[in-house]
């Protein structure tokens, strides 16, 4: 009874890998495979993957196909999932977020790599003597928040401000990144800066709270942590009275007063374009410069900017208006 | 979708799995030898590979800096067993306290979340690079493959020695062996840094392996572990009796749950489902003896005589 359950299991495994073997040739045109990895399920990062497919969907039509797979967070599985894009031949690679991007760099050589949502891929790819092209075959778009820029928004709305606390989570790969960066242009600007981190998300009100009682004004960078927490800390920094400028839209919707935003679907939309460019035009990978948001909007949060008393200037946008 | 692609994709699997195997080797003593269920590894998972690619980076040597790596996990095992023996904390409760720690910790080792080792920068032992189109001693599967006989090989001698073999009975029976005068606690203490040592090896290969080191890198390591360890047994118990084949027989466990993961993400599976998948397969080979042995045995004989 066992014996025979087994064997036609088997037979049907058999059969159903038979079956998959025979699909998927593709005749014509010659249509790209293209292999997407992206690290974890997070708004910003499937608006970069969409817009990614958006844009190559509307220069190649039907000839190209995604396979996009998700590591969940799990940053061994991204190397099982670059593996299957190498095995498989893809392409081009799309990497999604660090993880994925280091998974890629160090799976493959060859095959045009282009990374998303990335923020520093000097960092990313321990490269040194940064000139904005990566020299093999990776490059990409950052989502580096324009940082010297929201230093001098932050400067404008509230001039009178002495002490800028920046909050964000230390198992972050790109916040503390941004963190030493903002310092330095808060600092420039004469304020002085000191950080509050937390370690995972149970700890945020507390790091919070402590945050609030020692700062005029708080920094938060695009950080997933937060993110995925503004309702705590805008529970807290309300009642206080404490102004959050957020490194992004998202977050700045949940607990901030303004943020200078990039839209994570242009940056994926961009990126889309620079792989037409690379598979159908030919352009060398490793010559690409890394390429920043196209375009960045001031906005504000009305709810939050009224309840704390704040008025924003005539250019800044209100979020969802 | 076709199966050539899965075929190719079958030696970085491979690969992989092995690197999983060795550090399902450090599972196999806590869980099977020492008989205590030992939740430290999620840290230590972390912590070798840490350690081995900031020791790397700041221009160490390979051997020193999988050496220290080595040494961390056993530093991690010994504040599991004072946990345990000294403090009198239950062994799964001590477990996830230095879980807890390590996280701590190892965002201090490496100073942020996520830190690379660039593979055309440095000469590195195990690469995802290097398994296929290259020199066959260069070839990481070789390699790691190496590595886990010679680890199995010294294991193998360890556990015959007094001292392993005291180890062993600590785990078979504890009131028994302290009745003969063993020394129980030393013994815990020494098997947890044992294994915790050879978790942070195989941790310090996987960073190399796959490029980086990344604070979450040792999230649910023990489910891997044990999926090793469990699959290993159930598919050669009947085959494997030597205690150095049942050590081989989890790294190819390791082996079999990284292809049956690589299969799954070819056929296109909704990766969101995957760590569903797996705690479903660990439940099924955990339950797979027991099952067995209370509704099978009588259930086969009776339906073999019926059958007749």
């Amino acid at each position: 009874m066992k014996k025979k359950l087994a064997v036609l299991l088997a037979a049907v495994m058999c059969l159903s890998l038979a079956a998959c073997g025979g699909s998927g040739k593709a005749e014509g045109n010659k249509v790209y495979n293209v292999g997407i990895c992206q690290l974890v399920e997070h708004v910003a990062l499937d608006a970069a993957t969409k817009g990614f497919e958006d844009a190559l969907k509307e220069k190649l039509g039907d000839n190209v196909k995604f396979d996009e797979q998700n590591a969940q967070g799990d940053s061994a599985t991204a190397a099982t999932i670059v593996n299957q894009f190498v095995a498989a031949n893809t392409d081009l690679i799309l990497a999604n977020a660090t993880a994925p991007l280091q998974a890629a760099a160090a799976g493959t050589t060859t095959i045009p790599v282009l990374g998303t949502s990335i923020t520093d891929y000097a960092s990313a790819l321990d490269i040194d003597n940064w000139n904005g092209t990566t020299g093999r075959n990776i490059s990409g778009t950052s989502d580096l928040a324009p940082l010297k820029d929201q230093a001098a928004m932050l400067n404008e709305l509230f001039p009178d401000s002495v002490n800028v606390g920046v909050l964000y989570c230390s198992a972050e790969a790109n916040s503390q990144y941004q963190a030493d960066v903002i310092k330095a242009e808060l600092e420039a600007l004469g304020k002085t800066v000191t950080f509050f981190t937390f370690v995972d998300t149970n700890d945020v009100q507390t790091v919070c709270q402590n945050a609030a009682d020692n700062s005029d004004v708080i920094y938060v960078p695009t950080d997933n942590a937060v993110a995925s927490n503004t309702a705590i800390i805008d529970g807290v920094c309300r009642p206080a009275g404490v102004p959050v400028i957020a490194g992004e839209e998202g977050i700045c919707t949940g607990c901030g007063v303004a943020t200078l935003s990039i839209s994570y679907y242009d940056l994926g939309y961009t990126t889309g374009l620079m792989a037409y460019e690379v598979l159908v035009n030919g352009a060398d990978v490793s010559t690409m410069e890394v390429k920043y948001a196209p375009n960045v909007t001031k906005e504000y949060n009305k709810e939050i900017c009224e309840a704390l008393n704040i008025t924003v200037p005539a250019d800044y946008k209100a979020i969802g208006e | 979708m076709n199966v050539l692609s899965l075929f190719n994709a079958m030696p970085g699997a491979v690969a992989q799995g092995l690197i999983w195997g060795i550090m399902a080797i450090g599972v196999y003593i806590t869980y099977k030898v020492l008989d205590v269920a030992d939740l430290s590894v999620d840290g230590t998972m972390c912590t070798g590979g840490a350690v081995c690619i900031v020791m790397l980076s700041n221009g160490h040597s390979m051997w020193l800096s999988l050496l220290v790596a080595t040494i961390a996990g056993m530093i991690a095992g010994l504040v599991t067993g004072i946990f345990h023996t000294a403090m009198g904390i239950p062994a799964i409760l001590s477990g996830i306290l230095t879980q807890l720690g390590l996280y701590s910790i190892n965002l201090k080792i490496m100073g942020k979340a996520n830190i690379p080792i660039n593979n055309q920068k440095y000469n590195l032992m195990v690469s995802l690079l290097n398994v296929r189109d290259v020199p066959f001693y260069k070839n990481t599967i070789l390699i790691v493959a190496l590595c886990m006989v010679i680890l199995i090989a010294c294991l193998y001698w360890f556990f015959g020695t007094e001292l392993g073999c005291s180890l062993r009975a600590t785990g078979c029976n504890e009131n028994m062996s302290r009745a003969q005068g063993i020394n129980t606690d030393l013994n815990k203490v020494l098997g947890l840094m044992l294994s915790n040592a050879i978790v942070a090896f195989s941790s310090a290969l996987l960073a190399q392996y796959q490029g980086f080191a990344d604070i979450n890198m040792g999230r649910g390591a023990i489910v891997i572990g044990l999926a090793a360890v469990i699959i290993g047994g159930v598919v050669f118990s009947k085959i494997f009796h030597n205690f150095a084949l049942k050590l081989l027989s989890v790294g190819i466990g390791a082996v079999i749950y990284y292809v049956v993961l690589q299969i799954v993400i070819w056929l296109g599976f909704d990766t969101d489902l995957l760590k569903l998948l797996s705690a479903l397969v660990v439940a099924i080979f955990l339950s797979l003896p027991y099952l067995k042995k209370r509704y099978f045995t009588k259930a086969s004989n009776v339906a073999a005589k019926g059958g007749k």
